[in-house]
């Protein structure tokens, strides 16, 4: 059946002969050694690897966040690669959901305000309509009654999930993840999980890093990182085959 | 959803809210931009509002272009003289000084120890048409025999109102009581601030009372149109020549001022010339600040760059932000400077105005003034906040993302640190705090910059100021006493003799003195110079040669010129030969050099055998000098007065008497005015220095929120918080002391150099080594304290705050 799935659906993300070299120590450091990647429309993706393999580099070479030393960063039929910072944000914005570790939204901004925030900077939906968005993307991760408070006032998993609602703000078709259940409890973990699957369902594409192994079992594919290289890949059958038998 | 913010997109909200939520912050960068907009509209406010009123007030005293001083002049010379081409209006007026004193004095049986006041009288008080006098207070107006109007500035020296009486002795000898019925101000007149004499004014008819006859000694004349300055001696020969000698009046003295030049344009024109340079410096320092903390804020706004670059935001979009952002800095600055700088200037030019004897009739600051304080506000910040802005939205999304953790410097690598790992024993609180002061090397610089800048200004308006002092010895060439001079020539021999005399005076030296005018090489005539006849290898006189020599034993027609006719007078060079009239007769004279001397008015000295010798009057002397056995100023002028009495009971009379320190004061309170503003300048620099230390440290503070925590949660105390932060400071400080010290030495010679340049006057530079300790002391003062309230702050973050922060 997964292979069915994937013959259907278009490539997505697709990363050739991607090398990234840190040379902002004392000697060069290659952190991404000739990396081959395709992501199909529609699929839950996990990295997994050790500390320091080169998951978060992988993933901001997807997201633009940061730059390929060689090789191409193909998004969407967007060469990521070519793109110049200012086009860069203005793709992101509209193309790709981030979610980093540390929530990271704003703290002077309330939550919905956080959520609206890509909207303006994107100019996405006219600005009367925005906070009717911003609200419905807030009661999909549980956040409504929330909506006017600072971040300060939300504990770690209420703060992720709002980083969630903005991340989704544009209506990106990918979103990108770096550990985003590293900083929390395992049931808020398990719940952010749970999230993705209903957004994977929803047709978005997912890309998420995690050290979590249980969470990790239960993407559909999932890709080992080590030394800069993906050097394992495990498709997980869905979870209506397990049951099913 | 219905705040007052609704309406907001919400990156503008962000902007709103950081300025309000950092309100302390906010209050630094508003304040850090207000100093410079409160200096810019002190300074260049001030200096426009004197310049302006002082332009205003001068030009409607309408001065004349020229006056003569004859020995007898009436009313059909005075219309000859006006029906003449090129003549507008010509006035008569009598002028002499006399001795007075306060109160009613008819047992006085010695008038030694008065003042002596310039009395001018004039024809006509209400409808006069040149150096017009403005009334402040009056009884009666205009004057009418026995009644005296005094110029304003006697009451700074004195305490005179209307209604008094005053004794005034005439040159013959009468005595008579005038009662002041007015109190006017000349701007025209010497303030009697600078020199010991008053100024008055009394109707024709009072001469009678003083001896005088009635007629005029003085024509003084307005020429048509706008003549330059030898236009207008050209004028004045051919009245002189044409008009006067035809009549058969003999003029004794021709005055052609510069036109437009008040006698105190050269102090004024140091003035303004400092307020300008101060400007520029106090706009310098503003923008470094503003540079600073600018920086600062997008270094603490890094990170929230990156998420927003991450969530689709263009580096243009956030650097509109963060410019409306500085923007409403500026405006708020402005609000809060302006105003303030306003007050301040009202002060200072009100100040400035009493010590030049002018009145201010309008404070308003000139819209060229408002505009550029606006600009100031605005610009400068927007400007110097441009590069910090552009770095700080340029950065790529994973430096800035990376920049969360931990403050993510690269130290370790760094020279510093590695020499400061070598110092082994330093307290840990200080080793760390070392640590910081270097960690943030940009923003260091920067504070350093600032810090050092306020610093050498500091040290060097200090140093200006020592000069000046200095200058005020050395513009003193005479080792006197006491002086005095006489209406009429005396016997050397004779009044040295009577002086000598007197117990407590040890060494008298009388000397020969004559007006004298310099014939230029165009025929016209230079103002009167004062030609001092002394012996050459008198010790009286202690001359600071600036050019050539001073006189020699053999010398005959040889000439030395003061500093001021050596500015008023460029073609009288060391070498050239010079004719002078002196009484009279033509005289050639070969000019052998300049003193250093000056401030004091024209003046020259040749050879006491020679000035004798043209003079046809062997021995006669008109100035007396003595020295006494103490330094006491009181008891120089005790003994002065001894001298006086015991001359006059000898039928020598004295029309002037002065002590050196009198002398001393007249010079340095000229000088004091440009000592006064350079304080004000070192006060306003200080300022901006304190503001902007208080404001890194507060910033340092604020970035150090993190590592405070953390030190806290390992233990550290609130006092070792405090001295961190206290250190910090204190190294800063001291850094910016020392470079500013070097800097400082060639800063104050080139100030040195202007205020040279814009007075004509030799200025003697002595370095203020003092300033320097002063300053030492001061700017370890200013960093404590100016850490202090950070530090509080920094003691006061808790461990969860720390951690919970951004
Ligand atoms: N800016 C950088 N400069 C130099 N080296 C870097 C930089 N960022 C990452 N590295 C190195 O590249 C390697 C991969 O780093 P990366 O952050 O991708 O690891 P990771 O797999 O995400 O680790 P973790 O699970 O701890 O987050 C590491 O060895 C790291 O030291
Ligand atoms: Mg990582």
């Amino acid at each position: 059946m997964s292979s069915q799935h994937t013959a259907e659906s278009s490539v997505l993300v697709s990363l050739r002969d991607v090398v990234k070299v840190y040379d902002t120590g004392e000697v060069p450091f290659t952190a991404l050694r000739h990396v081959d990647l395709e992501v199909r429309s529609g699929e839950f993706v996990g990295l997994i690897g050790k500390s320091g393999s080169g998951k978060t580099t992988l993933i901001n070479m997807i997201t633009g966040i940061d730059r390929p030393t060689s090789g191409e960063v193909v998004v969407g039929g967007t060469p990521v690669h070519a793109l110049n910072e200012n086009q860069l944000a203005m793709w992101r914005g509209r193309t790709i959901g981030v979610v980093f570790q540390f929530f990271q939204l704003l703290p002077t901004l309330t939550v919905i305000e956080n959520v609206m925030l890509p909207m303006d900077f994107c100019a996405m939906y006219a600005p009367a309509e925005r906070p009717e968005h911003a609200m419905h993307l807030l009661e999909q991760v549980e956040l409504a009654d929330q909506a006017h408070k600072l971040p300060s006032a939300l504990s770690g998993g209420q703060q992720q999930r709002a980083a969630i609602a903005r991340a989704l703000a544009n209506d990106p078709p990918i979103l990108a993840a770096d550990e985003p259940t590293g900083n929390l409890d395992s049931k808020t973990a398990d719940a952010v999980f749970h999230l993705f699957e209903e957004l994977v369902e929803a047709h978005k594409t997912i890309i998420m890093v995690t050290h979590d192994t249980d969470i990790a079992s239960r993407v559909r594919r999932s890709l080992t990182v080590s030394d800069g290289e993906i050097t394992d890949e495990i498709i997980h059958r869905p979870r209506a085959e397990r049951v099913g038998l | 959803m219905s705040g007052p913010l609704s309406g907001l997109a919400p990156r503008w909200r962000k902007v709103v809210r950081d300025l309000s939520s950092h309100r302390f912050r906010t209050l630094l960068v508003v304040l850090s931009i207000a100093v410079g907009v409160f200096a810019i509209t002190v300074v260049m406010g001030g200096r426009g509002i004197l310049l302006r009123e002082f332009e205003a007030v001068y030009a409607a005293s309408v001065p004349a272009t020229i006056s003569f001083s004859v020995d007898a002049a009436d009313d059909s010379v005075v219309r000859a003289v006006e029906r003449f081409e090129g003549v507008r209006f010509a006035e008569g007026r009598r002028t002499l000084a006399v001795r007075y004193t306060k109160g009613e004095q008819p047992e006085a049986a010695s008038s030694a120890g008065w003042d002596t006041l310039h009395v001018s009288a004039l024809p006509e008080f209400e409808r006069g048409r040149m150096d017009l006098v403005t009334l402040e207070s009056a009884r009666s107006f205009p004057p009418v025999a026995g009644e005296l109007l005094l110029e304003r500035s006697v009451q700074m020296v004195a305490d005179y109102a209307v209604g008094d009486v005053v004794s005034v002795e005439a040159p013959s000898g009468k005595r008579t009581e005038l009662r002041v019925t007015g109190i006017v101000h000349d701007i025209n007149a010497f303030p009697a601030t600078f020199v010991a004499t008053a100024t008055g004014y009394v109707s024709m008819d009072t001469l009678r009372l003083l001896d005088q006859p009635t007629h005029y000694n003085e024509i003084h004349l307005i020429a048509e149109g706008a003549p330059t300055r030898a236009e207008a001696s050209r004028l004045a020969v051919e009245v002189r020549d044409d008009v006067l000698g035809a009549r058969g009046v003999r003029v004794l003295q021709t005055s052609v001022p510069e036109p437009g030049s008040h006698f105190l344009g050269d102090i004024f024109r140091a003035v303004s010339l400092l307020l300008l340079a101060l400007g520029v410096l106090s706009l310098a320092l503003s923008g470094f600040l503003v540079v600073t903390t600018v920086q600062a804020i997008m270094a603490q706004q890094v990170s929230q760059v990156g998420i927003m670059k991450a969530v689709g935001g263009r580096a243009d979009q956030i650097m509109r932000m963060y410019l409306v952002m500085v923007a409403v800095y500026g405006v708020f600055a402005v609000a809060v400077g302006m105003p303030i700088g306003a007050a301040a200037g009202h002060w200072f030019t009100g100040y400035a105005a009493d010590l030049l004897n002018f009145r201010i009739t309008t404070y308003a600051p000139p819209p060229s003034v408002i505009a550029l304080g606006v600009a100031v506000g605005l610009a400068v910040p927007l400007l110097a906040a441009l590069v910090p802005v552009r770095l700080g939205t340029r950065i790529s999304v994973v430096r800035a993302l990376n920049a969360t953790g931990m403050s993510g410097t690269s130290f370790g690598h760094g020279l510093i640190d590695r020499a400061l790992g070598l110092v082994r024993g330093l307290p840990r609180p200080v080793a760390l705090s070392l640590r910081n002061t270097f960690l943030r090397k940009g923003r260091l610089t920067l504070t350093l910059v600032t810090l050092t800048l306020a610093s050498a200004v500091i040290m060097s308006v200090m140093s200006v100021q020592s000069s000046i002092l200095a200058t005020v010895d050395e513009v003193d060439m005479w080792d006197f006493d006491a002086q005095m001079w006489f209406a009429v020539p005396q016997s050397r021999e004779a009044v040295e003799r009577i002086a000598s005399r007197v117990e407590g005076v040890v060494a008298v030296s009388g000397m020969p003195e004559y007006r004298s005018v310099f014939t230029r090489a165009d025929g016209t005539e230079s103002q009167p110079i004062d030609l001092i006849g002394v012996d050459p290898a008198s010790d009286f006189v202690v001359p600071r040669i600036s050019e050539g020599r001073w006189l020699a034993a053999g010398d005959r027609a040889a000439i030395v010129l003061n500093a001021d006719v050596a500015k008023d007078e460029p073609e009288l060079r060391v070498g050239s030969s010079a004719t002078f009239n002196v009484l009279g007769e033509d005289r050639t004279f070969e000019v052998v050099g300049v003193v250093t001397a000056g401030l004091m008015g024209p003046v020259a000295f040749a050879p006491a055998a020679y000035v004798d010798e043209i003079a046809g009057r062997s021995g006669a002397i008109m100035r007396l000098q003595l020295r006494t056995p103490t330094d006491d100023t009181w008891e120089h002028a005790r003994i002065a007065r001894v001298v006086e009495r015991r001359l006059e009971e000898r039928g020598v009379p004295v029309a002037f008497t002065q002590t050196a320190n009198d002398q001393r004061d007249q010079v340095a309170s000229q000088l004091g005015i440009l000592v006064t503003f350079l304080a004000i300048m070192g006060v306003i620099l200080a300022a901006v220095g304190v503001i902007g230390l208080t404001g890194t440290m507060t910033i340092n503070v604020l970035e150090s929120t993190r590592e405070i925590g953390v030190m806290r949660a390992i233990g550290a105390s609130h006092r070792s918080i405090y001295q961190i932060f206290v250190t910090e400071g204190v190294v800063i400080a001291l850094i910016a002391w020392f470079v500013g010290a070097l800097v400082s030495y060639p800063m104050s010679a080139a100030l040195l150099d202007m205020l040279e340049r814009a007075m004509g006057l030799p200025l003697a530079f002595e370095y203020a080594w003092s300033g320097v300790g002063i300053w030492l002391a001061a700017v370890t003062a200013i960093a404590i304290a100016a850490s202090m309230l950070p530090a509080f702050r920094a003691s006061q973050v808790s461990v969860r705050d720390a951690i919970a922060y951004e």
